[in-house]
Formats: structure tokens, C-alpha cells, sequence
């Protein structure tokens, strides 16, 4: 049976104080060890601020999530950066590739967060542009780069710390339309080379159809979690 | 020491702005170096010139007129005080110049020359002749010796206290840098001095005393005070005589200290506006580096290390400012007799630079804070 690397339980999140707005309400869901699966919903569902609570960036008004057997319900914003670090890849819509560094050094980034000397990481970092298709282009500013290549820098950052899951929200957001398909396709190959679970934030039905497992909230609820009935792996 | 790279690639790749803050800096330690020394050496130069070359403690009789026995208790209890540097006996009388129609008067310090040296430095201060105190001879003032055209040679006639005329050659001409002093002041031989005051040879109309501290000498004249050997005697010391001169020096301290201390406040303000907007400018990398597991201490000591290289490199530039400025100020004055020498003390100089680093890095505490508390989501939401 595969391991549990999130579990959500009963997940509320209301924004304001005065005047209050509820994003999500009562949302639970499970999800293993390697999966690759889609979140979707339209814009304001609520379907970025899940990701968001379970990437510990937020911290839900009710119910609790448990990453990696870690319930975070009582944990320091100390315990959370920590957990963050070691267990979770961040993919956003925007690249937020760090300007004043190079490719190879917003690689790294992630490994030098957690305490480890930047020698030791190069030969990861440099596997992972590798991977990536950005060989030779370690040493060029962040910022040189086109919007297709930054967004493979981040997902390589993404995965420096070889993180067991990889949270990705609209991360095709900003690209066209054959950019948009290498990196999903570059998603598939690293979930099914590394074992790295991946939870896709997306609004695009076209590109959740290619996950294995689809999770849809509708107005902060959790509509339905199907498995994928058309690409799911045999 | 990532939050250390961090930051030390942030001010390269900002390098306007880094420079300009370290200008700051640079400026108000400068401007401290340079006017601290400042007023540290003008004070030290008024004190020397009014009491470098002059007694600071002096030992005369109570009763006005009566002579000091200057006998080997006396001496000992002099010279005993730590702070007491030198002890010299001295024989003092008024006279009157006369050149034709014209007179002054003088005021005749007599000793052994070696002696007055050690307290009035002649030998060091003359511009004519030489430094001889033979019987029947005379030292005078710069000013003195201009007014009537006394060189060295020259026989100079005087009327002395008893009223008897007396002649003395001019050895040489002495310059204390004061007017009134080159003026109004002449030096003879001892023993001269003895036989026209009709005093012994143990005996002297005072005992004059310079310390190491000048500003010791209240507490040494309250100590020789209790001297049994000084019994019948006064002490009088120069502080007592110079509270203006002590009352404006304290005026300038305090002064220099005010403007000392708003020119750090502001290079103080002008780090933390310019820190707290770099802190702004630099949020959503900080909020992608938290996002990524970076704690609030680690990236609230990115701004810390911002500060302390500013810091360091302000405050180096601002002292070797202030050390250049000195240069300049005493390569223009070198010639000029009215400037004094202004010299940089290095404690005050080391002071000063650790003073620069403090306040650099006070002034990064609010952006630092501000980063430390940052939520990554605030900038994930903010796009």
C-alpha cells in the first residue's frame, strides 16, 4: 500500500475578520506517496488556496493537515519553513526565479536553504537542468532567460531538494502552447523517474485529463476526486 | 552563511544604492573623525598655550612678599606627588624699561636656565640669539624686543623695584606664541634675581610645579595641601585661575558633541529609509526564498549583513575621509602660525568607526524585522 504524504481533514479557510469570506470549507483528501494529480475548479474556487494550505504557505481556519505523517496543526512558522524545505516543491504561475542570481545558483537555492555546502549540490543541480533540456545555460543570469526556459529553472529548483511532493499552481500559466506541453510532459517523466508526487493547480479540463487523479472543488467544496479513467497508467 | 551571500549579492547587484548608503555613512563618520579631532586638538592647543608653558601649581608664602624657604622637606613633598612632573624654584620681581622717553614694565622671572626650561621650554622657543643666562644678562620677549629694537647684544636699562637702575644685555629673544607673554615677560639668572629681591640662596618668591594631567592639578594642590612641609604656604593652581577658559572649553565639548550626534542620527535615518526601501523592493525574493523553507531569522539577517557591510565599508571610508581631511586642513595650515596641529587620536578614531557599524546596523533592525516577519504567501497571492 502506498504512503500517505498528505492528508487534509475537514479544511476551512475564511479570509477577513469584519467581513468575512469563506474559501473552502470542510475539504478532505488523501494523497500517496508518487501520485500525479490535478486540481481543478474555476478562478476563485478556492482551488489555489487548498494548495496553498497544503504547501504550509497558509494555515487553514479549520481542520488540519498532516504532510509526510507531520501534522502541522501546532506547528512554528520554524517547523513549517523546515517541512516546507524538505518535503515540498513549489511550481507557481509566475517563475520567481531570484533576479540578482545566476540559473545554477536558483538551482541551488533550495539545497543552501537547508545547510548544505553549494560544492556538494552542484553535481544534483546540474543533473536536474540536465533534465531539464538547460545544459549550458548554468552560468546565465535568471533573467536572460526566455519565459519557457525560466519555468524549467524553477521546476529544476523545485526539485533540488528531491522533494516528495511537488505542488504546481498554473505553472503553464504564463506559456504558450507547446511550451505548456513539455512541461507537463516533463512533470509525467520526473513523477514516473524520480517518484516524485505532483499536485497540478489548473483551470484547463485539457490538461487535468492527462493526471491519473482528478481532485474538483466548486465554491470552497470538494465537487468530486476521480481517478482518471482515459490516461491513468495501466 | 547563505543570509551573508544573500546579502552581499543584493548590494553588487544594487550598486547605486549600496554606494550611496555607504556615502552616507562615510560622510557622518568623516565628518565625526574630522571634527572630533578637531575639537579634541583645538582644546588641547588652548590648554598648552595657556598653560603649557607656564607653572600649573604654585607654592608661595601666605603673607604677600614673603619669601619661600626651599629646603629639602619642601622639595620631597613636591616631588613626591606622582602627578608632578617638574619642580623648579623661582625668583620673581617687576622692573621698569626705560629707552629715552619711553618705559614698560617687565615682569622678571629669575632661575637656573636648565631648570625654567623644564617648565617654559626659552631654549626650544628662540628666534634670536642665544639661550644664555649669564650674570648681567637678560632674555626677552619677541614682542618686547620688536617694540624697542632689542636684538641680541643690544644693552637694555631698567629700573628696578628699589629703584636703583640696572643694566642687563640681551642674550636672545624668546617666542611664546602670545602676545602678552612676549611682551611682558623677561628671564634673568637666579642668584640676579636673589640679590635684587635681597633673598638667600635657599630662599625663592615661589616654587613653581607642572603635572602630567593638566587637569589633575585641583586634586595634587588639594594633596600638597596636607603636606605638613607646606604648612604656612599657599598652593594655588592654574584651574582656579582659568574657570572661564574651563567654562568655554566645556561649552565647546558639549557643542561638538551635539552636532556629533545629529550627524549620526541622520546618517542613522537616511540607512533605515534607504534599508526599508531596498527591504520593499527585495520582498518578493525574500518571500520566494521563505516559500522555499528559509527561516524569518536566516532571511531577517539578510538586512542585518547589509547593514554590517555598509557598515564596515562606510565607516573604513568615512575614517580614511576624516584622517584625509586632517592631512589636507594641516598641509594648508603648516605655514600659518595661527593654525594649530590637528592630531587624530586613535582611540577616538576606533571609537568613532565602531560607532558607524553600530549605527548602520541599528538602523537595519526595522527592515530587518520587517523581513523577518514577512509571510511568503502575502507575496504568492500578491503575484
Amino acid at each position: 500500500m502506498a504512503e500517505t504524504l498528505v492528508h487534509a481533514e475537514g479544511i476551512g479557510k475564511t479570509y477577513g475578520t469584519v467581513v468575512k469570506t469563506v474559501a473552502l470549507q470542510e475539504v478532505s483528501f488523501e494523497l500517496q506517496a508518487g501520485e500525479f494529480a490535478s486540481l481543478i475548479g474555476q478562478s476563485g474556487s478556492g482551488k489555489s488556496t487548498m494548495l496553498n494550505l497544503i504547501g504550509l504557505l497558509d494555515t487553514p481556519t479549520t481542520g488540519r493537515v498532516v504532510l509526510n505523517g507531520h501534522d502541522t496543526t501546532a506547528a512554528s512558522r520554524k517547523q513549517r519553513a523546515a517541512l516546507r524545505n524538505d518535503f515540498i516543491g513549489f511550481v507557481f504561475q509566475f517563475h520567481y526565479l531570484l533576479p540578482e542570481f545566476s540559473v545554477l545558483e536558483n538551482v541551488l537555492m533550495p539545497g543552501r536553504i537547508a545547510g548544505v555546502a553549494a560544492a556538494e549540490l552542484v553535481p544534483r543541480a546540474e543533473a536536474n537542468l540536465a533534465l531539464l533540456g538547460l545544459e549550458g545555460l548554468e552560468k546565465k543570469n535568471a533573467n536572460d532567460l526566455s519565459g519557457g526556459q525560466k519555468q524549467r529553472v524553477a521546476i529544476a529548483r523545485a526539485l533540488m531538494n528531491r522533494p516528495a511532493l511537488v505542488l504546481a499552481d498554473e505553472p503553464t500559466g504564463n506559456l504558450d502552447s507547446v511550451n505548456t506541453k513539455a512541461v507537463y510532459k516533463l512533470f509525467r517523466e520526473i513523477n514516473e523517474e524520480l517518484g516524485t508526487a505532483f499536485l497540478l493547480v489548473t483551470h484547463d479540463r485539457g490538461v487535468a485529463q492527462q493526471t491519473d487523479r482528478i481532485l474538483e472543488i466548486q465554491d470552497g467544496h470538494l465537487l468530486q476526486d476521480v481517478r482518471n479513467e482515459y490516461l491513468a497508467p495501466a | 552563511m547563505l543570509s551573508l551571500g544573500i546579502a552581499a549579492r543584493f548590494l553588487r547587484k544594487s550598486p547605486v544604492q549600496s554606494i550611496l548608503i555607504a556615502a552616507g555613512i562615510a560622510v557622518g563618520i568623516g565628518v565625526q573623525v574630522f571634527l572630533g579631532s578637531l575639537i579634541t586638538s583645538l582644546q588641547a592647543s588652548l590648554v598648552d598655550q595657556t598653560i603649557g608653558s607656564s607653572p600649573q601649581l604654585i607654592v608661595r608664602a601666605e603673607t604677600d612678599g614673603d619669601p619661600v624657604v626651599f629646603d629639602a622637606a619642601l622639595k620631597r613633598a613636591m616631588e613626591g606627588q606622582p602627578e608632578i612632573t617638574t619642580v623648579v624654584p623661582t625668583r620673581s620681581f617687576s622692573a621698569i624699561f626705560r629707552q629715552e622717553a619711553e618705559s614698560a614694565p617687565l615682569q622678571f622671572t629669575g632661575g637656573e636656565l636648565a631648570e625654567l626650561d623644564t617648565i617654559f621650554d626659552i631654549s626650544g622657543r628662540l628666534v634670536a640669539g642665544d639661550a644664555s643666562l649669564g650674570a648681567g644678562e637678560v632674555l626677552v620677549g619677541k614682542d618686547f624686543a620688536d617694540a624697542y629694537a632689542l636684538t641680541p647684544g643690544t644693552a637694555a636699562s631698567f629700573v628696578l623695584p628699589d629703584g636703583k637702575p640696572a643694566e642687563l644685555t640681551v642674550s636672545g629673544v624668546y617666542d611664546f606664541g602670545s602676545a602678552a607673554a612676549n611682551s611682558a615677560t623677561a628671564f634673568v639668572d637666579g642668584a640676579y634675581a636673589a640679590t635684587v629681591l635681597g633673598l638667600e640662596p635657599d630662599q625663592y618668591s615661589a616654587i613653581d610645579a607642572q603635572v602630567s594631567d593638566v587637569f589633575a592639578s585641583t586634586d595634587v594642590a588639594e594633596s600638597l595641601r596636607g603636606e605638613p612641609a607646606l604648612s604656612g604656604l599657599e598652593v594655588t593652581e592654574w584651574q582656579e585661575a582659568n574657570a572661564d577658559l574651563l567654562s568655554a572649553l566645556q561649552s565647546q565639548s558639549s557643542s561638538s558633541y551635539m552636532i556629533q550626534f545629529f550627524v549620526l542620527v541622520a546618517v542613522a535615518l537616511g540607512i533605515a529609509s534607504t534599508l526599508a526601501i531596498s527591504a520593499v523592493q527585495k520582498t518578493r525574493q525574500i518571500g520566494i526564498l521563505k516559500a522555499m523553507g528559509m527561516g524569518d531569522r536566516q532571511s531577517g539577517r539578510i538586512f542585518l549583513w547589509q547593514a554590517l557591510i555598509l557598515g564596515i565599508g562606510g565607516a573604513a571610508v568615512g575614517v580614511g575621509a576624516g584622517l584625509g581631511l586632517i592631512a589636507v586642513f594641516s598641509f594648508l595650515g603648516r605655514d600659518s602660525a595661527s593654525l594649530f596641529p590637528i592630531t587624530p587620536q586613535v582611540g577616538f578614531v576606533v571609537i568613532s568607526f565602531v560607532v558607524g557599524v553600530l549605527v548602520a546596523v541599528g538602523s537595519s533592525l526595522i527592515p530587518s524585522r520587517r523581513t523577518s516577519k514577512l509571510d511568503p504567501i502575502e507575496v504568492i497571492q500578491g503575484g
